[in-house]
Formats: C-alpha cells, structure tokens, sequence
C-alpha cells in the first residue's frame, strides 16, 4: 500500500527516462537515514565486541605494552583450571536450585491470586514490590535477616529449632541465595502468568464443569495447557538467566565459602577483574557462548511460534 | 450465570466443603505470601529508625520502641547521596534520550518506512539476542577502554542506543499504529522526518513511558557495572555507591545502614505505587516479548 501511494505521489514529478536506481535511492533516503545512529552504535558496542570476544580469546590482553598472539594458551589454561570444573559444577547446582525451588512459584500463585475474589489488586501489588527494590538494597537487607541473630532465626529458635548460619555454611548458601532470587523474582514472572491465566476464555470451565470435571481436573486440562507455550519459553528465559547468574554469588559471599558459590560467569568476573586475565576471561565467554547459543535460537523460535 | 463472574472455580463449587478447606488454604497462603513480602521490606524501613542497639538485639521486632528520625540526616552525612543521586539522574536521562532517538528512529524505519532489505537491517540488529550477555561482558569492558570511555558518562549514554530488547519493543508498538495515518501524512505532502516527529512520536508516549521506567529502574538499580566503569568515586551510581560504602563496610552502624537502605528504596518504590497500574501492564505485556 506505501507503494501504491509514493507512486501517485511521485509520478507527475519523476521523468520515467531517470535511472530505477537513483530514484529508489532518493525515496529511501529518510528510511536510511533513520536507520544509521543505530547501525553505527549497534556495531560499536555489539558486533565489535562480540567480535573482539572471539579474537582476544587468542590474545593475551595487556593495555600497556599491547597485545600479542598466543594461541590456544588461553583456552588450554581455562580447560585446565580445576577452579573451571567446580564453577561448571556450581552453575548446574545453581540451575537445578532455581528450578526446584523458583520455577513453579509464579505458575502457582498466578493461578491461586486469579481465584481471589476480593483484594486481588492489592496481592498482586505486593507480590511485585519487592522486584521493585533495589539489588544492593537486597543484599543489605537479606544478609541481616540471615543472620544468626536476625529475625529468620529467631523465628527458628521460637519453632524449638537449631539455628542455621544460611550464608556461611557450604550446605546452605546457595540454597539461601536462590531463596532470596526467588522471593525477589517471582512478582514479576507471577504477573506474566496471570495475564495467561485470566486471558483463558471463562465459557471453557463452565462447560467443563457442566461435564463433570472437577477443580483439579480443570487445573490440569484446560489451565495448564493453555499456558503451555508461555511456561516452556518462561522455563527456557529462566535457564538462559540462571546459567549467567553472578550478581548475588559476587554481592553477598565473593564466591565463597569455600568456592561453593564460585558461578560460572562469576569466574569469567574474578579472572578479568581480579586476576586481571582479560584473555582467559574471553576464553570462558566464548566457551560460554558455544554452550548458550544453540538456547537462545530455541528461544528464538518459540517465541515466533507464540505470536 | 454470567461467565465473567466465575474462575476455575464456581459459585457452585464453593459450596463443597472439601473446596472450601482448599481454598482457605489457598487464601492462608497468598496471606503468609503477602506477609512474607511485607514485612521485610517494612523491616528496612524500620531498622533505619530504630537505634542501633534495637536492631541488633535479638530476637528482633518490628516497630521501633523508640523513634530516631536522626539516623536519617546521619546517613546523608555518611556518604554523599545527591551527588550519586545527580550521577543516577545523568545517566537515566542521557541514556532515556539516546534510546528514544536511536532506536525510535531506527525501529520506525524498519516498521514503517519500507526500505529495500529491511529484514537484512532487522536481522542484523535482532541477531544480537542470541548471544548471551556475559559472554561478551569482558570484551565489552575491553572495547570501552580502548576506545577511551572508561570513567565518562557516554559510557553508558552511547551503549544505551545498542539495545535489542527496546529496540523490538518500538517497532512493536509501531507495527500497531495503522499505516493509513502515515499514508495520509505522505499524500498531504509531509516528508518522513516530520511524519515521524508529528505523528509516531505523540502516538507513543505511553511506550516511552514504558520504555522510561525501564531505563530508570536499570539506572537505579545497577550497580556491577557502573563500578567497573566508573573508577572515580564523584562519578558512582547511587547503587554502586551503596555497595561499596554501605553493604561491604563493617564499621557502619546497622540502624545508619539500613537509613541509608531505606531512603535508596524510597524513589523506586513511590514510582512504583504512583504508576503500578500501568507498570504492571508493561510488565505483563512487554516480558513475554522480550
């Protein structure tokens, strides 16, 4: 139809002997135009590092006396560090915690808050206050209510239970760590399941219950399925996010103890900024992007499909 | 029985007791969810006005026995908190106005301007969301430095306008305004420029607003990567700064750290309240798009 009209508008003007090019060039001048600050700053802030990643990975990175060629060094040392292994490890545990503990949460109050019949606004304000506060704020606030003496073991000492040092002990700092993710996160995921929920045609549970199907069995057949696409794009977004998790580990306990926090991409951090490998670092992030981006075109695809 | 009256569940279905016991569950739940929500973020509040041997003693509780709205004008002493606030300020509008003119520019072209290859250029700027953000994190920094951005704010200002999510944002909400306004527009004579500034533009403020409370929510609340760009303390975030003055320091008093804790919160969340309507709409809309 834009063709149809910048034809009509053209025609009079434009002798039909001018060159095909040189017209087109002058009636797509704008939409070029408008198309080159972003074409200029994609490149430079993402194709260019994008592409030093994968060249500097051959690199070791020195800002004073320049950079030289080394080969596969960088990836022979990344390979061979025991602390890769254990970050590897970390990550998968970390994943695996997200989803045990994370994943369901907003399916289920998204659908138990669609069932509220009073107050609902006010739960859902709730729910997402808290992805409204600040990480660093997080961190101060649930490092003192892990703490031994803070309100959390209180409440452990008041049940006649032992106390817990959540963060400090290996067995329970990652687990207390996606605790806190979780209650952070899980408003805003909540949020996009409702929208699911309620966007589910109410004719469809009346005829189903006319049919005999009780609560459950209109839970499992008609709202779960109708979320299916959302909750396999949902699981995949959390797996891409969670497989890059450094934030928490870093903020709250460097990675320790004892290396049980140590993430994958919280190494790739310390090897640049601590160990000053910028090399090395790029190395990981390639091996890195090998593994991850087989998901994102997965993503990628799902996504189109749901639209 | 209207069908916008009912959920899963029915009025019929209410009448069951065993329903009945499941969904005072189910309300016990949201209730404990609710309250588990609240009451930490209350407890920010709180321990910032408490004095610092009530916050320490145990077990804790909740209202203050006894007022210190002091801490407060103490934890604007401790650190300097309207420069990182004017810092935060700067780089939430530089990068507020790089991202409404880069990319609003560049996703009305590819939505609406029908240039020739617009799927190579939508391609182009699309295949970025394939590759994990951490594996270029490094490379990222590395590139700043060499082109000598390191400690400036068009560190963040510049970058700003390489941001695929935004990007696909606008041209989704171009893709809804109806091609016949700009049709109209082309035959009364306007040229592309100004159909863009006089009629995209004034269309879409409500996904500039969108668009704005995420640019302001990233520039409040990260603080990684301001600290590794920043390196001067006059230039920190207000987040960077609270990480590195506030949550890592020993020496500080609790009841001072949590004031600080609490006025950091503050902002954020009366945007929030002022706006949940229409932010959590975003949210529901715009996450699955991503």
């Amino acid at each position: 139809m834009n063709q149809t009209a910048s034809m009509i508008e053209q025609h009079p003007a434009i002798p039909e002997s001018k060159p095909y090019k040189q017209n087109r060039w002058k009636k797509n001048f704008w939409g070029y135009m408008f198309l080159v600050p972003a074409i200029i700053i994609f490149i430079m802030f993402m194709w260019v590092p994008i592409f030093k990643g994968f060249l500097y990975s051959f690199y070791y990175v020195d800002f004073v006396k320049g950079n030289h060629f080394v080969g596969l060094d960088n990836y022979s040392r990344a390979l061979s560090d025991p602390d890769v292994l254990k970050a590897v490890k970390n990550t998968l545990y970390y994943m695996v915690l997200c989803l045990i503990i994370g994943f369901w949460v907003p399916i289920a109050f998204a659908i138990a808050i669609s069932e509220l019949r009073k107050f609902g606004g006010f739960v859902r304000v709730a729910a997402y206050l808290p992805f409204v506060v600040p990480g660093v704020v997080l961190y101060g606030l649930w490092r003192w209510l892990y703490d031994p003496v803070g309100p959390i073991n209180a409440l452990l000492t008041t049940l006649g239970l032992d106390q817990i040092s959540f963060l400090t002990e290996p067995k329970w700092s990652m687990i207390s760590l996606v605790f806190m993710e979780t209650w952070q996160q899980f408003g805003s995921g909540m949020l996009i399941y409702l929208a699911a929920v309620l966007s589910i045609p109410r004719d469809w549970y009346e005829a189903a219950e006319i049919d005999g199907a009780g609560v459950w069995a209109r839970i499992r057949h008609i709202t779960l399925p109708s979320m299916r696409n959302l909750i396999i794009l949902m699981l995949i977004l959390q797996i891409i996010a969670t497989s890059q998790g450094y934030q928490s580990q870093m903020a709250l306990l460097d990675g320790g103890p004892n290396n049980t926090t140590l993430t994958y991409a919280l190494l790739i951090v310390k090897y640049a900024f601590t160990r000053l490998d910028y090399g090395t670092a790029t190395a990981l992030g390639m091996l890195m992007f090998i593994v991850l981006g087989g998901l994102g075109i997965l993503q990628f695809k799902l996504n189109k499909e749901d639209n | 029985m209207k069908s916008a009256d009912r959920g899963i569940l029915s009025e019929h279905d209410l009448k069951k007791t065993s329903n009945k016991i499941v969904y005072g569950i189910m309300v016990l739940v949201i209730i404990i969810m609710v309250f588990t929500m609240l009451y930490p973020i209350s407890m920010t509040m709180f321990n910032g006005l408490k004095s610092n041997q009530e916050v320490n003693s145990f077990p804790p509780h909740l209202i203050p026995q006894e007022w210190h709205f002091e801490n407060l004008s103490k934890a604007m002493e401790y650190i300097d908190l309207p420069m990182f606030l004017r810092n935060t300020l700067y780089i939430f509008a530089g990068n507020m106005i790089v991202t409404l003119v880069v990319l609003g520019m560049a996703s009305f072209s590819i939505s609406r301007m029908n240039v020739p290859y617009k799927k190579a250029f939508y391609f182009f700027f699309l295949m970025t969301l394939f590759i994990p953000a951490t594996s270029y994190m490094i490379p990222n920094f590395v590139n700043l430095k060499e082109l000598g951005l390191l400690n400036q704010y068009a560190a963040f200002w510049l970058p700003a306008g390489a941001n695929t999510f935004y990007f696909l944002l606008l041209k989704n909400f171009f893709d809804g305004i109806h091609p016949e306004i700009f049709e109209a527009a082309r035959i009364d004579g306007a040229s592309e420029p100004r159909s863009f500034f006089t009629i995209a533009v004034p269309l879409s403020i409500p996904i500039f607003a969108t668009l704005a409370i995420f640019i302001f929510s990233t520039a409040w609340n990260d603080w990684f990567w301001p600290s590794l760009v920043m390196h001067s303390e006059e230039k920190y975030t207000l987040a960077t700064a609270v990480y590195k003055y506030v949550i890592n320091v020993r020496a500080l008093n609790t009841n001072i750290k949590f004031a600080i804790l609490f006025i950091v919160t503050l902002p954020p969340v009366i945007v929030f309240l002022i706006f949940q309507k229409f932010i959590m709409r975003g949210v529901a809309l715009s996450a699955v798009k991503g």
